[in-house]
């Protein structure tokens, strides 16, 4: 047998790390160049306990050292699940392309060296399809989970097949020809292929998906297509268990996906709590608060919606250069809270110039997740920005009395604001250096511009000149009617 | 009082220039159209992250094969016996230092260049080759090796003259395993090679291209012989050979290589490569000829094409790889002498540009080797000599062919 790699223990004992996701305990064995290689206990839920029993049992069993060997194959590194989902008339169809080395613990009849015996495999790839896709796959119709479907059809595939490339082909090809009995194909280079039929009332109803496959491997990248009839295919793909997935979402779930999002997004996002922070330190009152956060609030939309729009250069360069301006901005922000003496207008004026740089930084968060927006991008970013400022409110309702408490009671306003900014400053100054170090490394240039980007831009640019200058037409017919108003009404007499 | 009208005069500044941006778009628009009918090649940028650092203080040597297989995961080949002294004292006995130790000869990588999996070196039941050379995964998912070692060295001139022509040399096999490296299948035996026209072994295989439609393997045969051989891929049975111009492959001596002869009627050694096209046009590197011969499956000659002709030395025609277009519109070519990567025409194999330049940064290359494509178009090199490392070239899409030679790639973009 080829040489193992120096790195592999043999395979005796094992050490318990802890329970992980599913409720499966995961063993690990110690393989120095992985995190771990993991042995569910799983293997023993199936074989022997109710699925309740599971992690109590699985607890017990874990106490015990193990051999590695107990189940037969290890859980794979990097599994990528295809998949396409189609209603029609009284069926969901949904095609799905899994490696079969990610159903660890299926036994598949095999010959010679390793080999499928494909003449037998039919009732394995069936009961590896249930145990290990369908049981995970919770499809919904409406608010009704439907009931476990039918497979259909399910085949072997060779790696190197493509028909996963499009609807069409894949459907051709799992209820089409099988491989030759006689082909050699060793069974975790090979792919299965399944069609499962799910009953529906109607195939314009609102569906959507729990795609729960990240048992099949350490990573699970799932790619899926929505074909509804009648409108445009809708491509997602998402890592491991993204939760509840609608497939062609409505305006008002992609907007609570999003408001979900943004929420949560500004309350994990440490640097930007930390500008509005200092922000509102010296402005905690609400007539200063309001042209504070909000021309913030309108500068960073601004910014997100024309992120979201491709209107960033496209460099290597970018993201680590509003990293490092989002730390200087919070430093520039404490530096002038010590030296004092700003204004409400200097503040919003400032607050906006930062606000256009914070909004990139909110935008390189929402690039992977905009799939989800369905044909309601612009809603899914407004409602990105109502999430996070409902964010912010939250984080300045708590803050606000906080910071009155502590300089009523426990310092100075003064010296409240020039410790605590002090803090902040350095705190940042750390974090802009280390930005700076990383920003170094790339070579600057400016981004390549084409024609066809350029003119595009330009199109855009003659758009908001004519928008600026309609803009401040009717303002100034604005203004100047409530002068002449003035001018006309007659002075109070005493 | 002061109006707080807009003004004639700044109503007709706006006026005018959104006019002016409204007719530059438009000409630049015009512009784009003419751009997008130039001749086009597929766009690079390197990407000077991947693959992310081994782990075990590995080092890799002369990184002489990688194959893309069915899930985009990059399978690379190397010689860690090629590392210099200094280089593995990690694994000296005691230790001299903590760093490094050569990697396995095989590894695999994901497409964000995490190291899955890594095996190989000799084992029971099959002949690990002297001096590993050539990687392909096939469409079942197996993993093929050839050889280029050549046993011990000839003490004379004269002998090693002699041996050029008439010695076997070790590495007379290609040899099949699965991707967990469990061993499938050797086709030939060490030292037992006859000569170009040995139909049961092969001597210094560069490459093998295995063909989805008839489960055949194409071998380049290679270092020592002069032809591309076709076996059975899952039993090894022996199905035809050939040499240049489709004719029978000898093995006699043809000095060295001359620019301004007429075209060599034999290959000269290596040949280096032998890969199939999806309308069924097999390639065969024919290295330091300069060439590139076009056959039909059975051996039938069709053309052929010299690329960068007066390349002397190792030569100029490495390894190709197809673009992932459905008609394979492109062909990458690596030419590990000029250092450089070109980019060819199917059709025509007429050169459209080329990238890279001779140098250690990323996206320079030192004995560009081997090379593959994945399925989203990213292309992937290896370098042989001291260059040691596989590199990725991330595919930036369609665009003009504005320059002969890009140079290095450097990049200016986002990765993804």
């Amino acid at each position: 047998m080829p040489t193992p790699a120096k790195d592999t223990l043999s395979h005796s004992n094992v050490v318990i790390v802890g329970a992980a996701k599913n409720l499966s305990v995961h063993v690990v064995r110690t393989v120095p160049h992985r995190t771990a290689l993991l042995l569910a206990t799983s293997c023993v839920r199936r074989r022997l306990l109710p699925r309740l029993a599971c992690p109590v049992m699985a607890i017990a069993a874990i106490c015990v050292a193990l051999p590695a060997a107990l189940c037969a194959h290890t859980i794979p590194d990097d599994v990528t699940v295809q998949a396409f989902a189609k209603p029609e008339r009284d069926h969901l169809t949904l095609l799905l392309r899994v490696p079969l080395k990610a159903m660890t613990e299926t036994e598949f009849p095999l010959h010679g060296p390793g080999y499928l015996d494909l003449a037998r495999v039919d009732s394995s790839l069936r009961d590896a399809a249930t145990q290990w896709i369908s049981d995970d796959l919770e499809v919904y119709e409406g608010n009704t989970r439907l009931l476990p479907p039918r497979v259909a059809d399910i085949r072997v595939s060779l790696e190197s097949d493509s028909s996963f490339a499009s609807y069409e082909q894949a459907w051709t090809h799992v209820t089409g020809a099988r491989l030759p009995v006689d082909t050699q194909v060793y069974w975790d280079q090979a792919m299965l292929d399944v069609l499962f039929e799910y009953p529906i009332s109607s195939d314009r109803s609102d569906f959507s998906i729990h795609p729960g496959l990240s048992r099949l491997g350490l990573r699970v990248v799932t790619v899926l297509r929505f074909l509804p009839p009648g409108g445009a295919i809708r491509a997602y793909e998402f890592l491991d268990d993204p939760g509840l997935v609608h497939l062609d979402p409505h305006w008002y779930q992609a907007a609570g996906r999003f408001v979900e999002m943004g929420f949560f997004h500004i309350l994990d996002g440490t640097d930007h709590l930390l500008f509005l922070f200092c922000l509102v330190i010296p402005f905690r009152r609400f007539r200063a608060l309001i042209p504070v956060v909000t021309s913030f609030t309108l500068a960073h939309s601004i910014t997100l919606i024309a992120s979201a729009y491709n209107f960033v250069p496209n460099t290597l360069w970018f993201p680590p250069l509003i990293e490092m301006l989002i730390a200087v901005s919070i430093v520039y922000m404490a530096l002038e809270n010590i030296v004092g003496q700003t204004t409400v207008q200097r503040r919003w004026m400032v607050a906006f110039g930062f606000g256009l740089v914070h909004g990139f930084g909110f935008s390189f968060a929402l690039r992977q997740t905009l799939q989800f927006a369905g044909t309601h991008l612009l809603t899914s970013l407004l409602s990105f920005n109502l999430g996070v400022e409902l964010g912010q409110l939250l984080v300045l309702a708590l803050l606000i009395p906080a910071l009155y408490l502590l300089f009523r009671y426990v310092v100075a306003e003064r010296m409240g604001t020039i410790i605590l900014s002090a803090l902040v400053a350095h705190t940042a100054w750390h974090w802009m250096i280390d930005r700076w170090a990383v920003l170094r490394q790339y070579p600057f240039q400016w981004p390549a511009v084409n024609a066809a980007p350029l003119a595009n831009g330009l199109r855009w640019m003659m758009l908001l000149v004519i928008f600026g200058g309609l803009t401040w037409f009717l303002l100034g017919e604005l203004r100047h009617r409530a002068e002449r108003d003035a001018e006309t009404k007659p002075a109070r007499v005493p | 009082m002061k109006s707080s009208r807009i003004r004639p005069r700044y109503a007709a500044l706006l006026a005018a220039l959104a006019i002016l941006l409204g007719l530059a778009s438009g000409l630049l628009k015009k512009r784009a159209a003419v751009e997008a009918a130039a001749i086009q090649a597929p766009m690079f940028e390197v990407d000077p992250l991947w693959p992310k650092p081994l782990p075990n203080h590995w080092i890799l040597g002369q990184t002489i094969g990688v194959s893309v297989d069915g899930q985009d995961h990059i399978w690379i080949i190397h010689r860690g016996g090629s590392l210099e002294p200094g280089e593995t004292h990690a694994v000296t006995n005691p230790p001299i230092a903590q760093c490094c130790a050569p990697a396995p000869p095989i590894l695999e990588f994901d497409e964000a260049g995490n190291l899955l999996k890594s095996w190989g070196g000799p084992g029971n039941g099959y002949d690990w080759p002297d001096s590993n050379h050539g990687i392909t995964i096939d469409y079942k998912g197996n993993v093929w090796i050839g050889g280029n070692g050549r046993g011990p060295a000839p003490t004379t001139a004269d002998e090693g003259r002699a041996a050029a022509a008439t010695a076997s040399y070790n590495d007379n096999m290609v040899l099949k395993f699965t991707q967990d490296g469990k061993f499938l299948m050797q086709i030939g035996k060490p030292n037992h090679s006859k000569g170009s026209n040995d139909i049961e072994n092969l001597r210094l295989p560069a490459k093998t291209f295995i063909d989805q439609q008839t489960n055949e393997v194409y071998v380049a045969d290679g270092y020592a012989n002069h032809r591309v051989i076709v076996f059975d891929a899952d039993t090894g049975k022996y199905k035809r050979h050939w040499g240049a111009y489709g004719n029978k492959p000898d093995d006699a001596d043809l000095g060295r290589y001359n620019p301004n002869d007429p075209p060599a009627k034999q290959f000269r050694n290596p040949v280096h490569c032998a890969d199939l096209s999806v309308d069924r046009l097999l390639y065969v590197c024919d290295r330091v000829n300069d060439r590139l011969q076009v056959f039909k499956p059975d051996g039938t000659f069709i053309k052929e094409a010299f690329l960068n002709k007066n390349t002397l030395g190792s030569g100029s025609v490495w390894d190709i790889a197809f673009s992932k277009d459905p008609q394979q519109k492109y062909i990458f070519l690596a030419d590990g002498e000029n250092d450089k990567v070109h980019i060819l025409l199917r059709d025509t194999l007429q050169i459209l540009t080329s990238f890279g330049e001779g140098g250690r940064q990323p996206g320079e290359f030192y004995g560009v080797h081997s090379i593959a494509t994945d399925s989203k178009g990213n292309v992937f090199t290896t370098e042989t000599y001291r260059g040691q490392r596989v590199q990725k070239f991330v595919y930036k899409g369609l665009g003009p062919v504005t320059k002969q030679d890009e140079g290095v790639l450097w990049p200016k973009s986002a990765a993804k």
